[in-house]
């Protein structure tokens, strides 16, 4: 049964169009995979492919009804070429002299140069997606049960050679005169763009393929897992054997994907999904994994690019105001960036500082864009990138839909040395609009941050206190407190601890500190007092041990333990002597009883 | 402070080195009212501490000292500071202000009210404190504590519970006031609510002791320059409270003031 069904999808796929997408055909083999790679017509560093070998975007914004606005942007100059009103449906394609778009039904070539359409293709089915490279255009589509690709020259519209396949085709990518096609999840087809004829395949063995990116230079494809460079080694189809790269993605970014999802159908046209993306450029290798550009990637995530070292930590951050990044590329030598202001921003991959800003000069809500800006390395040198300030942005952002992007954000923030850090992060404490979530997550960053540097500014933290009169009521008393008793251990400055010891006897003798925070309060000063805490909390525990508080489990805890790890004789006998009268509150003698057994 | 709880480690040591140490003998025996305050039964303890206070002793004060010192249950720890503050000391203030920051706001009032019979700079200045606690009860009285013990420092905090309606603000103040704090507690119209501050101004002029007359004149005329109803209540208090003979011009004011409002109708 099953081999009849292959049977007829086959004799079906053979019906009008050329034997490109077969079940059975010849794949991941070595010398046909080199041969079709040597017969790219690439450039030898990467370089836009217009023409003019200029940066160009081209970006689609919203406008009246149902048209949509392309303009075309000279990187360089910073110029506007041109702009066209249209009913774009789809991405832009870049090709040499044209672009090439979905408006309305039809594949619609544009002059490069003017933007006036150049030729029109109706697309006979369900549109998938196209492609362009310096000379045609390629696009894919469904009808019925069958998928079909079909190129058209770039310079007229005619259709030069189609393809059927009776099996889910991707959206394609092309780039030096070769298409390349996912078929069923499984094989990236590679198909001479000028006869039409399959060059030769690649099976993922052990990933899918749904996903490409394309460049001047080289192709990736791969999934949401990990990407593969297409070279010699892509004949093994194995991650292991590949030139197979993948990134530290942070679970606060999720989302993040290397490329559009190529049978996605929604993404065929620009979506938000462009907006959650790895950023990468690779240096080629002869073995080995993936080696990417400087040792970093970069990853855009709405309005925020965050670029990573090769160990997946953060090493500088760019926050864009007010309005997010629509789309996003790297262009091998700058991370570019494009606002739904139209606004575009090159950042420098490795330090994060601003290469350059340019604007579409436009009013109209941009929607997403293409960069032909490969190879694109702006000259002007900004200030490298305060990281600190960026991450605070982040972090104070309050777009709610970021919170996730925030809890990432204080946890690179928590890394970095200084007491302004623990200031800034103390402030989220305090931000009565941030959410709890992200505050549990600054508190534990604090806790794990153990900067001695920060001891002031945690001190600081303790002035406030409950002040009828003027209003005020500590702030993350607790939290600043487990920060402070993460210190323990740690060579202090003397001044430092002892102000920080007095603005927490403080909190320890004040009548409306909650028991939680009495527990911690009691923990931070054992942590830091080095003695110097024995005799306040001598007296805290004679002051309550007989009285309601002296009953709350974790008042008897963290009481007993801190006089028991720290105290001297005297405490010892003061906890002894506690432990022995009738008075002291139950559950105190047992507490005291254990913590005395760990002295 | 410090030096009192290094005192309570080190009587703890003592105690618990097994030292069979007998109280020294007094002219009265307090052995049983000494042990009674340490009992398990709180009424007892109480009742022991009360009992100990009674006494002009030494040894009772020192016993009370002890017991707050090695901490009381609320229930004990109020009389047990009524007791001590019966005969005051200077080594108390350090326990009082210890027990001003109890948990208890009951035990916290006990100690702010005590710390009046204390004129060291330390016992004010935790009378002052006392009048930003949270709790209303404290609050109020710290405000007592503040007039009993006359402390300046009170004043301006007194002066913004006072602002916010706290009658027994307005009575600490009207406790505390000399002319120049009578007129600056006149100058508070509009910034204090009408009732409070003519209820304030009326206990001013009802004190026997605050004078002399062209005073009382100054806060009558203070007073008629508020518009509630309170304003004629505080006059007519004051009227009522004052003989017609021998004529005071105070009084006369005031008469005038009430009966020109009432006949214009107004309150």
């Amino acid at each position: 049964m099953k081999r009849a069904l292959v049977l007829l999808l086959l004799v079906g796929a053979g019906c009008g169009g050329k034997a490109v997408f077969r079940l059975s055909s010849d794949e991941n083999n070595a010398f046909a995979l080199d041969k079709a790679l040597a017969q790219r017509q690439l450039p030898a560093t990467p370089t836009p492919v217009n023409d003019a070998h200029q940066p160009r975007l081209y970006a689609l914004a919203n406008a009246a009804g149902a048209n949509k606005t392309i303009l075309a942007l000279d990187l360089a100059s910073g110029n506007v070429m041109w702009k066209a009103d249209a009913e774009v449906k789809s991405r832009i394609a870049v090709g040499g002299d044209f672009i090439v778009a979905l408006e309305g039904n039809s594949l619609v070539a544009r002059d490069q140069a003017r933007g006036q359409p150049r030729w029109r293709h109706s697309v006979p089915g369900t549109y998938v997606g196209h492609a362009a490279d310096r000379e045609r255009a390629y696009v894919v589509w469904k009808s019925g049960s069958t998928w079909w690709l079909a190129a058209l020259d770039g310079a007229g519209g005619k259709q030069l050679w189609k393809a059927d396949a009776a099996g889910v085709l991707g959206a394609p990518q092309a780039h030096g005169g070769v298409v390349y096609v996912p078929f069923l999840s499984q094989w990236l087809t590679l198909v001479d763009g000028r006869s039409g004829r399959l060059l030769t395949r690649v099976r993922g063995i052990d990933e899918q393929i749904s996903t490409l990116r394309v460049t001047s230079t080289t192709a990736y494809y791969g999934s949401k897992q990990g990407m593969f460079e297409l070279d010699g080694r892509s004949s093994t189809g194995l991650r292991a054997e590949a030139t197979y790269g993948k990134v530290a993605i942070p679970a606060q970014l999720e989302r993040t994907t290397y490329a559009r999802d190529a049978y996605d159908d929604v993404q065929a046209a620009y979506t938000a999904n462009d907006r959650t993306r790895v950023l990468w450029a690779t240096t080629p290798v002869k073995q080995g994994p993936m080696a990417f550009a400087g040792g970093t990637y970069a990853i855009h995530h709405f309005r925020f690019l965050l670029g990573f070292g090769a160990d997946g930590e953060v090493r500088w951050a760019y926050s864009h105001p007010r309005v997010e990044l629509v789309a996003s590329d790297h262009t091998g030598a700058v991370v570019v960036g494009l606002s739904a202001s139209g606004e575009v921003v090159a950042v420098d991959p490795v330090t994060g500082a601003v290469r350059a800003q340019k604007s579409l000069g436009t009013s109209q809500q941009v929607l997403g864009g293409t960069f032909d800006a490969d190879g694109w390395a702006p000259a002007a040198e900004g200030q490298a990138a305060d990281p600190v300030a960026a991450l605070v942005g982040i972090l104070r952002d309050r777009d709610a839909r970021f919170d996730r992007v925030k809890e990432l954000a204080a946890g690179v923030l928590a890394k970095m040395p200084g007491p302004d850090v623990t200031r800034h992060l103390l402030e989220t404490l305090a931000d009565n609009r941030a959410p709890q979530r992200l505050k549990d997550a600054v508190v534990e960053q604090l806790v794990a941050r153990r900067d001695p540097s920060g001891l002031p500014a945690l001190t600081a933290q303790l002035a406030v206190r409950t002040d009828y009169l003027a209003k005020t009521e500590p702030d993350a008393l607790g939290a600043t407190a487990r920060a402070i008793a993460g210190l323990e251990g740690l060579a202090l400055d003397t001044g430092h601890v002892e102000a920080a010891l007095a603005a927490l006897e403080v909190h320890l003798d004040a009548p409306t500190t909650p028991t939680a925070d009495l527990a911690q309060v009691i923990g931070a000063m054992a942590a830091i007092g080095g003695g110097a805490e024995r005799q306040p909390l001598a007296s805290h525990l004679l002051l309550y041990h007989a009285d309601d508080l002296g009953g709350e489990a974790a008042w008897q805890r963290a009481i007993s333990i801190a006089l028991a790890r720290k105290g001297g004789p005297g405490e010892r006998a003061v906890l002894r002597r506690v432990a022995g009268d009738p008075r002291s509150r139950p559950g105190l003698a047992s507490a005291i009883r254990d913590a005395l057994g760990v002295e | 402070m410090r030096h009192a709880v290094a005192l309570v480690c080190a009587s703890v040591l003592f105690v618990a080195a097994g030292a069979a140490a007998q109280p020294a003998k007094k002219q009265k025996d307090i052995s049983a009212e000494v042990t009674a305050l340490s009992s398990a039964d709180p009424a007892a303890a109480a009742k022991a501490a009360a009992d100990l206070g009674a006494l002009d002793l030494p040894a009772a004060h020192e016993a009370l000292l002890d017991a707050l010192a090695m901490g009381l249950p609320a229930q004990v720890a109020v009389p047990a500071i009524s007791a001590l503050a019966a005969h005051p000391a200077p080594p108390d203030v350090a326990s009082l202000r210890r027990y001003a920051h109890h948990h208890n706001p009951t035990v916290r009032s006990a100690a702010l009210a005590a710390l009046a019979a204390y004129p060291s700079p330390e016992a004010r200045g935790a009378i002052a404190a006392g009048l930003r606690d949270p709790n209303g009860s404290v609050r109020a009285a710290a405000a007592g504590a503040a007039m009993r013990g006359r402390v300046r420092d009170a004043v301006d905090p007194l002066l913004q519970l006072l602002a916010r309606g706290e009658e027994p603000a307005g009575k600490a103040l009207a406790g505390l006031a000399d002319l120049d704090l009578a007129r600056r507690i006149g100058d508070e119209l509009g910034k204090v609510p009408d009732a409070a501050l003519a209820k304030c101004l009326g206990a001013i002029l009802l004190r026997a002791d605050f004078g002399p007359d062209p005073a009382r004149v100054e806060i009558v005329r203070a007073i008629a320059k508020i518009q509630d109803a309170s304003a004629v209540a505080a006059l007519t208090d004051y009227i009522d409270a004052t003989p017609k003979n021998p004529p005071r011009p105070s009084r006369s004011e005031a008469v005038g003031v009430v009966e020109a409002r009432l006949a214009g109708g107004g309150k």
